[in-house]
């Protein structure tokens, strides 16, 4: 469950439109390709520092290994039983798929219906709100009592934690259209369909998009809550069982392979959006 | 009314209601007649409600009061001899320039191989023929707002609505536009209601010079500009040009003039 690094304002709202004399700027960039290289190095000595400052707390400040191990022992845990973990992780992601993928249709159906219909709105946007303030795993033994101890109750805490950013994200993507498009269209009498599929939607894309990176991050975390509270796999049921058995190792190996496929799930969103979004590197 | 007529705008009113119930009359009786062909600016001052007359002319809004013709018809049938033209370029950054002038009739469901030729043509005419292809980060705010104007003009407009085109381009670029859209409306022949808050401007290019008075926005004076055509940079400093620009001046408060 790791904070998603990059979501930040900056992703939010409006795609810059590239509008009067704002765009009279040089269009010589850095490579693009290079950018990435560097900003991967970076990345990867970043978390490699990391693990060595953590490796070197470990061993000066020499803690019992019912309180602390280190990440060469969490590693050694993963080598040994590459199985174990494997069989876990996939479960887990699995089920954070699932929750991620129905969380983000019902999350853009929702917000589209919230943004198209005052109805809907009038009718249903404060009841989601009320039911935001709700923190979403607290509904994880309800989904227990619905879905069973299997993979479904799971993916539906996931699902109820990937929704929310998702609807807002859309509804307010939804309403950045710039009011002179909306004018265009109107005055050539575009049908509601063809607004939606020319500009109102693909406006919406990057907001959406970033709605989708915090969403995929909480889906992982909404799946591994579910396995702590019922469940015989996955990471989470791996940090319960090793909890129970003071097997610090095996724990900190899963939350080391938490964190990696979170990361990984986010930059997969992340990539996604920029071929889905080219335009938005250059508008910036 | 008369089909000899563009455009009528026959005593027309436009009250926004509040949601505290007080009236704001923006328009009220307005009354004017724009020839086919005819250029024709507006100038007033900020909130006189120019842009809510636009707005009603294309039928984005309802008068609350009078009606308005277009050749003879109520708007609501005519919208197709309308274009417009918003201050701000809004190009599509996800589409070409082509693909952006072919907007308006992807709307419409009219887009066809011949229509495309067509928009290139007007690239050409604008002089962006070589950037068809080119995304609108790649263009500088004139060049957008050019393709603004094609992408106005790809539907064949009999009435062109110009909403303060020009109002953010730098001096510079706004006199070549200036000289422009003369060409350009020569070509197309089309009508045109030129929004403005450059006298200059608005005295170079127009046959007509109507000056909105505000609260409420009604017609205060609608001059005859009779400077001979084409009309280059040099006609900017005839003393003719400084007499119009100077007459129509004097109908506006002192302020309106800056900007
Ligand atoms: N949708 C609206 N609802 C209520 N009042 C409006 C609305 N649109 C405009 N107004 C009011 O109508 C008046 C005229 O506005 P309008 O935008 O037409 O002026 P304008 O002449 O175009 O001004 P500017 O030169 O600054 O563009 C203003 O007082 C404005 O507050
Ligand atoms: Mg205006």
């Amino acid at each position: 469950m790791v904070a998603s690094p990059d979501v930040t304002q900056k992703d939010r709202g409006r795609p810059a439109v590239a509008a009067g004399p704002a765009a009279e700027r040089p269009v010589r960039r850095r490579g693009p390709r290079r950018d990435s290289v560097t900003a991967a190095v970076k990345a990867v000595v970043g978390v490699l520092g990391l693990f060595a400052v953590w490796e070197l707390v470990v061993a000066l400040a020499d803690p019992p290994e019912y309180l602390l191990v280190g990440p060469i022992s969490a590693f050694v845990e993963l080598a040994e039983r590459p199985g174990y973990f494997a069989e876990n992780t996939f479960i887990t992601l699995q089920e954070a798929l699932a929750g991620f993928a129905l969380g983000t249709a019902l999350g853009v159906l929702c917000g589209a219906a919230l943004h198209y219909s005052t109805t809907i709105r009038s009718f249903l946007y404060p009841a989601l709100i009320a039911i935001d303030t709700i923190p979403k795993v607290a509904l994880a033994p309800l989904f227990i009592v619905w879905f069973g101890f299997g993979f479904e109750s799971k993916a539906f805490v996931a699902m109820a934690i990937a929704f929310f950013p998702l609807v807002i994200n859309t509804y307010d993507g939804l309403g950045s259209v710039p009011h002179e498009l909306q004018e265009l269209a109107r005055i050539n009498k575009a049908s509601a369909w063809k607004r939606m599929a020319k500009i109102e939607f693909i406006y919406a894309i990057p907001s959406i998009l970033s709605g989708a990176k915090i969403s995929i991050s909480l889906a992982v975390g909404g799946a591994v809550v579910g396995e702590f509270i019922a469940g015989s796999k996955g990471l989470g049921y791996v940090i319960m069982l090793a909890n129970s058995q003071v097997d610090l190792p095996s724990m900190f190996a899963a939350f080391i392979v938490l964190a990696a496929i979170a990361l990984a799930l986010f930059f997969l969103v992340d990539l996604a959006g920029r071929k889905l979004v080219p335009w938005k590197q250059h508008t910036r | 009314m008369n089909n000899e007529y563009a455009i009528s705008v026959n005593n027309v009113g436009k009250t926004y209601r509040s949601r505290d119930g007080a009236d704001n009359t923006v328009l009220s009786g307005l009354d004017f007649h724009v020839r086919p062909g005819q250029f024709v600016s507006i100038v007033g001052q900020s909130g006189s409600g120019k842009t809510t007359l636009l707005k009603t002319i294309s039928g984005l809004q309802d008068p609350t009061e009078g009606e308005i013709l277009v050749k003879g018809r109520p708007i609501r049938e005519g919208l197709e001899d309308i274009a417009m033209v918003f201050q701000s370029p809004v190009l599509l950054p996800w589409r070409n320039n082509l693909d952006n002038v072919l907007l308006p009739l992807e709307f419409r469901g009219t887009r066809t191989e011949e229509a495309t030729r067509y928009a290139r043509e007007l690239l050409e005419m604008v002089g962006l023929g070589d950037r068809a292809t080119r995304y609108s980060y790649e263009l500088s705010g004139g060049m957008q707002q050019r393709v603004a104007i094609c992408r106005a003009l790809v539907t064949h407009p009999e009435l062109l609505l110009m909403d303060e085109p020009f109002g953010a381009l730098d001096a510079m670029t706004r006199d070549s536009m200036n000289i422009e859209i003369q060409r350009i409306w020569r070509n197309t022949g089309c009508s045109v209601l030129f929004v403005t808050h450059s006298i200059p401007e608005a005295v170079w290019l127009a046959d007509r010079v109507v000056v909105v008075g505000d609260r409420p926005g009604r017609i205060v004076a609608d001059v005859e500009i009779d400077l001979p055509r084409p009309r280059g940079k040099e006609h900017r400093f005839s003393p003719a040009f400084s007499e119009h620009a100077t007459e129509v001046e004097s109908y506006i408060g002192v302020t309106a003039g800056i900007s």
